[in-house]
């Protein structure tokens, strides 16, 4: 009974961080964009949270500074990939590598001290007594509700059950056809990659402000990698992506709880276990059913930048 | 020497010749031939110290001890302008393209922080006439290549018995980075400290695979504390795991530096490493001329010790864990058999005392540790 409390409260809290990047990048690859910038968006968004409320004691604050930033930093690669349209990859590449060093330079006067304040978990009357589920999923932060049950369900209205929706996901698939059809395929485009760019520093905000409430270079550990990852296991998805993450974190956390427990398996193997269960979760469902290939696949124009003239 | 363009036929066979004696040599004898001189003598002004790190010095932990010794040496000889230092060094070929970097400037002296083994001593070979220090290393038998590290395990075992009065469970946790050496003997050292009070304690470790990942060490703790551990131990650059003993409300101590400040009612101590007096006097050997290659520990008060008891810390409990810091600063060892391994095999016999090399080469947990070896 503690283990599974125990296993779900450290599943939720490290799932977080991946749930709300891959969240974002699904809007993002969604309208046939491919961002690899997360890392760096999230090691931005971390800095910033840190720095903001450093200065002012306000977690929502910095939380919300950081979406500034990551939007900000969104909209300069939404204009070099869309607008100028330049190879999304190597932009990509190039906002990780230009974002970790600036939040590494920014934040070393921050590191070494620990967040003055932090998104203060709150205990709900009465749910947060139900036995397992009640202290892990009813006594958290409220960004916590936010990553887990708004964002993932609103995106997932939109992208399913509006005509807006559905003009997002065409721009993705055939953003020639969008065209013709008088969506404004270019507009789209920027405007989602902003989004998604701010949700992914948002999560390096929860990861200074909640999960590990301080700065030190390096902090994001490579989780924005995983992010990305994430999106194509979760076949583009928002709630898809938020489970996703919520697996991941399990899967981690049961490599830390078998090793605390002493299972007998080597402990090399235990950190395997993430990475296993992310191959093994994509590769059996298509193998088993043939019908999952087609809807899993991959928006038809990912990565392809849009060129009106040569439709 | 011959040069390859006019290479005789009879010039390559004496050179082959030559190379296939020196494989018949006794090991060690090739070395000692180039070691006869020590390095030359440098001006203050013209040398070139050079520093090679693993982190960012800002890292509150390993880097910054490292770089408060690099500022001590600044200090202690202020003509000495050229030091170069690079943080973030990986373990690749790019740390051999760093070092060599360093002897292309002209460095006199390299200290390697963090050891980069065969990255770094490829380097060494070539530069002869540059002084090497490996901290953590392995000494390869080069003649212009030392090491240096702590003697850990003494203060370790210091912290073990704090530990064996302060955990009511005896369940100790312990957060790792990967399973060598450092982390065997730091494991071992705590709880031969904490069974000295509580004859059944155990350490539970859990393998991070990193040495700086505050996030995996903030689940790690977790997963500890899930499991009935309420004194947390480990071998991080950073303070992930402190701060989850503070909001659990159990114990933690720490290494490298002291970060109370992350959680100050949980926290016990740390291993304070201390790299200043060392270093300025390595330096100091090199400029005057006297610098041999060196096998250094530094010992438990000079270079390595427990850090101020925390606030939360009962008065008797750091007494007596004092107690035993004296009386091993006296030169009493508490690691002597007999000693059994996780699988009751005898590995130190009764009343055999390890040696400093057994301790620094430690690749077995000793009974009662969990979780290092499979």
């Amino acid at each position: 009974m503690e283990l599974l409390t125990g296993l779900l409260t450290t599943a939720f809290l490290a799932g977080a961080v991946l749930a709300l990047a891959a969240l974002g990048e699904v809007l993002v690859e969604r309208v046939g964009v491919v961002n690899l910038g997360v890392e760096g968006l999230m090691a931005m968004g971390a800095v910033t949270g840190i720095a903001t409320v450093t200065a002012v004691p306000s977690p929502i604050l910095g939380f919300i500074a950081a979406l500034v930033v990551g939007a900000v930093f969104g909209m300069v690669f939404a204009f070099a990939t869309v607008y100028v349209r330049a190879n999304q990859v190597l932009c990509g590449l190039a906002l990780t590598l230009m974002g970790s060093g600036i939040a590494s330079t920014i934040g070393r006067s921050y590191s070494g001290m620990p967040a003055p304040v932090t998104f203060q978990p709150f205990k709900m009357p009465i749910l947060s007594e139900i036995p397992i589920i009640g202290p892990a999923f009813f006594s958290q932060n409220i960004l916590f509700y936010l990553i887990y049950l708004i964002l993932p369900i609103f995106f997932s209205y939109l992208m399913f059950s509006t005509r807006h929706g559905l003009n997002m996901r065409a721009v993705g698939e055939n953003p020639a056809a969008a065209d013709a059809a008088g969506i404004p395929v270019n507009l789209m485009r920027f405007s989602y990659v902003t989004i998604g760019a701010a949700l992914a520093a948002g999560a390096g905000a929860y990861l200074t402000l909640a999960f590990v409430p301080s700065w030190s270079d390096g902090v994001v550990a490579g989780r924005g990698w995983i992010a990305v990852a994430l999106v194509i296991f979760a076949g583009y998805r928002p709630i898809m992506a938020t489970l996703s993450g919520l697996l991941f974190g399990m899967i981690t956390a049961l490599g830390f709880i078998g090793q605390a427990r002493g299972w007998p398996i080597a402990p090399a193997f235990l950190s395997m276990l993430p990475y296993l269960g992310t191959v093994a979760f994509i590769i059996v469902p298509v193998l088993a059913w043939q019908k999952m290939r087609r809807a899993m696949a991959a928006p038809a124009s990912l990565a392809v930048p849009y060129y009106r003239d040569m439709r | 020497m011959t040069s390859i363009r006019n290479l005789s036929r009879r010039g390559f066979l004496n050179m082959s010749a030559a190379a296939g004696s020196s494989l018949l040599l006794p090991s060690g004898m090739l070395t000692s031939a180039f070691a006869a001189d020590p390095l030359p003598a440098i001006a203050e002004e013209d040398a070139v110290i050079g520093f090679g790190h693993v982190g960012p010095i800002t890292d509150e932990g390993w880097t910054w001890s490292h770089h408060q010794g690099l500022l001590a040496v600044k200090e202690a000889y202020p003509n000495l302008k050229n030091i170069l230092e690079v943080e973030n060094v990986p373990y690749s070929a790019d740390a051999t393209r760093t070092y060599r970097q360093f002897v292309s400037e002209g460095a006199n002296m390299i200290f390697d922080t963090s050891s980069t083994g065969d990255f770094l001593h490829q380097v060494v070979k070539r530069a002869p006439e540059v002084a090497f220090m490996e901290c953590n290393g392995h000494n390869p038998d080069l003649p212009n290549l030392g090491w240096y590290y702590l003697a850990h395990w003494y203060p370790t075992y210091v912290l073990g018995v704090a530990a064996g009065h302060l955990s009511k469970t005896g369940k100790l946790g312990y957060v790792a980075s990967f399973p060598v050496a450092s982390v065997y003997a730091s494991t071992n050292a705590f709880l031969m400290g904490a069974r000295t009070v509580n004859p059944d304690a155990t350490v539970q470790t859990i393998v991070i695979n990193s040495w700086f990942d505050p996030q995996a060490a903030t689940q790690a703790g977790t997963a500890l504390i899930d499991n009935g551990c309420d004194f947390l131990f480990g071998i991080m650059d950073e303070a992930g795991y402190l701060q989850v003993a503070e909001s659990r409300g159990v114990w933690a101590a720490m290494w490298n530096t002291d970060i109370r400040r992350y959680g100050p009612n949980a926290y016990v101590s740390s291993i304070i490493v201390d790299f200043k007096d060392f270093y300025v006097d390595q330096v100091g050997k090199r400029l005057a001329g006297t610098w041999a290659p060196n096998q250094t520990l530094l010992p438990m008060g000079g270079g390595v010790d427990r850090d101020v008891w925390g606030q939360n810390v009962p008065e008797e409990v750091g007494k007596a864990a004092d107690e035993v810091r004296e009386k091993i600063i006296g030169g009493w060892s508490p690691f002597v058999g007999e000693l059994k391994d996780k699988d009751g095999n005898v590995r130190v016999e009764a009343d055999q005392k390890m040696t400093e090399m057994e301790l620094y080469n430690w690749d077995w947990s000793v009974e009662g540790v969990s979780g290092l070896e499979g």
